[in-house]
């Protein structure tokens, strides 16, 4: 489990580095002959040292040799929370809507109290639930882009080809865009949950929700600990 | 044994703020060294790897039924087809140099023939009207007229150890070779019409080859042979480190 996140971690990073020196060959989505309504930065090439795989055909090699780790490893992570019921914890549910609100206004300091939650706040669910989404629709709009031919009724379904790469690249946007606010969150809120994505290992007492942290606030602990330590046994 | 708070912040002995700095530190430094580069050099064989079998994926997927459909509402790409070729200047067939242009189709044949243009326009004739899929990521809608290949095939009477097909061109050696199966897909077609009209020298004048089934480089223009194989003999593109199949 913990391992599917940070083959993910870098999977995605390559992934989106290679798509993004792939998109600089035709940094663009219009047909040729025709203009495209929905990009704002049409042939404005994204700058270099946020891609990877040096040329198009290395970045095209990397993208298609990593695509089928980030489908595998997808597919574990989605069989393994559906086994252990984890996924719970992230499909969202009637109240989700209102909690998250409860929790945006926690963090713009409009409510005082950290809101109750259970293993993930409102938000997180929110974010965690959507990222396989997204996930998911970057894996099948690249399908549709990568066999526009022999999977044509696949590339009609999101508009045909031009269409397909404009959602792969907004399904890429947003896998970034709550890539770097988890990361941030990671850092200003939680630093003490990378123990647990690494080691497994969580101390409820350090939860944002017992501190009752927001970005960058209530980053220590209290020092009185909750509860005293059990005296040691007496050796008799 | 008391609990002291450092036994939460420690694993396995470092502390955590430690981890983080150097955790952060060799991770950022990985980045940077990776932003833009080609990868690691002992990625090279995984990649290589990935690519065999990605070819052997693609080829199971492949189905002669699938079609090329282009979108309703779709604009011909006209004068804003991008012209392409090797050669510093557009290359032209110089007939006081080679004699008149033929094109010849030999290989792993029973009938091998030479045809000129005049030849080739006198076989059955379709125009289609399909996409042009670049590597780079743009497409154009072109109609593209000529010989279906399916037509040249059963004219040569194709030998069935062929599996692979050579396209040859006289714009400086440029050629690329193919599965068979793409070749003999309806929609490739020995083109020396575009949208109407003769083709250019810009884009591969007298005969090209030209199929929505493959990327714009795998599609030679400006041919002068196509020769039946029963190996795959790379390409210009594809022995500089593309994909061979490069199929769509």
């Amino acid at each position: 489990m913990r391992v599917t996140h940070w083959v993910n971690v870098v999977a995605i990073v390559i992934m989106v580095g290679s798509g993004l020196r792939i998109f600089n060959a035709y940094p663009a989505f219009a047909r040729k002959g025709e203009m495209f309504c929905c990009y704002p930065f049409e042939h404005k090439p994204i700058p270099a040292w946020l891609t990877f795989g040096g040329w198009l055909g290395g970045a095209r090699h990397w993208h298609f040799a990593m695509m089928w780790v980030l489908v595998v490893n997808g597919l574990i992570y989605l069989t393994f929370i559906y086994l252990h019921g984890e996924w719970r914890d992230l499909v969202p549910r009637k109240g989700d809507i209102r909690d998250s609100w409860q929790m945006v206004k926690f963090y713009a300091f409009k409510r005082k109290d950290h809101p109750r939650q259970g293993k993930h706040n409102a938000l997180q669910k929110t974010a965690y639930f959507l990222l396989p989404v997204f996930g998911a629709l970057a894996v099948v709009t690249g399908i549709a882009i990568w066999k526009p031919v022999q999977l044509s009724w696949l590339t009609a379904m999101f508009g045909g080809y031009v269409w397909a790469r404009y959602w792969h690249f907004i399904a890429m946007l947003a896998i970034v865009i709550l890539s770097v606010i988890h990361v941030f969150m990671v850092f200003a809120v939680d630093p003490y949950s990378l123990t647990s994505m690494i080691t497994g290992n969580y101390d409820p007492s350090l939860s944002p929700e017992a501190r009752n942290a927001r970005p960058f606030y209530h980053l220590f602990p209290k020092r009185a600990p909750a509860t005293p330590a059990a005296p040691p046994p007496e050796a008799t | 044994m008391s609990t002291d708070r450092r036994d939460f912040v420690s694993i396995n002995g470092i502390h955590r703020r430690d981890f983080l700095v150097r955790g952060s530190g060799l991770v950022s430094a990985a980045f940077l060294a990776a932003c833009n580069s080609r990868g690691p050099k002992a990625a090279d064989k995984l990649l290589k790897y990935a690519e065999r079998k990605n070819l052997v994926v693609e080829r199971k997927l492949f189905r002669h039924t699938a079609m090329d459909v282009v979108e309703a509402g779709a604009h011909e790409a006209g004068n804003k087809l991008p012209s392409y070729f090797i050669a510093p200047t557009v290359p032209v067939w110089d007939e006081s140099v080679g004699g008149k242009w033929a094109l010849e189709v030999s290989g792993l044949v029973g009938n091998p023939v030479r045809l000129t243009l005049e030849d080739l326009q006198k076989l059955p004739q379709v125009s289609n009207r399909v996409n042009h899929y670049c590597v780079e990521g743009w497409t154009a809608v072109e109609t593209w007229t000529g010989v279906p290949f399916t037509e040249l095939a059963r004219l040569v009477r194709v030998d069935p150890k062929a599996r692979y097909v050579d396209f040859q061109s006289f714009d400086d050696n440029y050629h690329e070779s193919w599965d068979i199966e793409s070749a003999m897909h309806k929609q490739t077609v020995v083109a020396y019409g575009l949208d109407g009209r003769p083709l250019e020298p810009a884009h591969g004048a007298p005969a090209r080859v030209y199929s929505p089934v493959k990327l714009g480089y795998k599609n030679t223009k400006y041919l002068t042979k196509i020769v039946f194989m029963p190996k795959m003999n790379g390409g210009y593109w594809s022995d500089q480190g593309y994909e061979w199949y490069g199929g769509t």
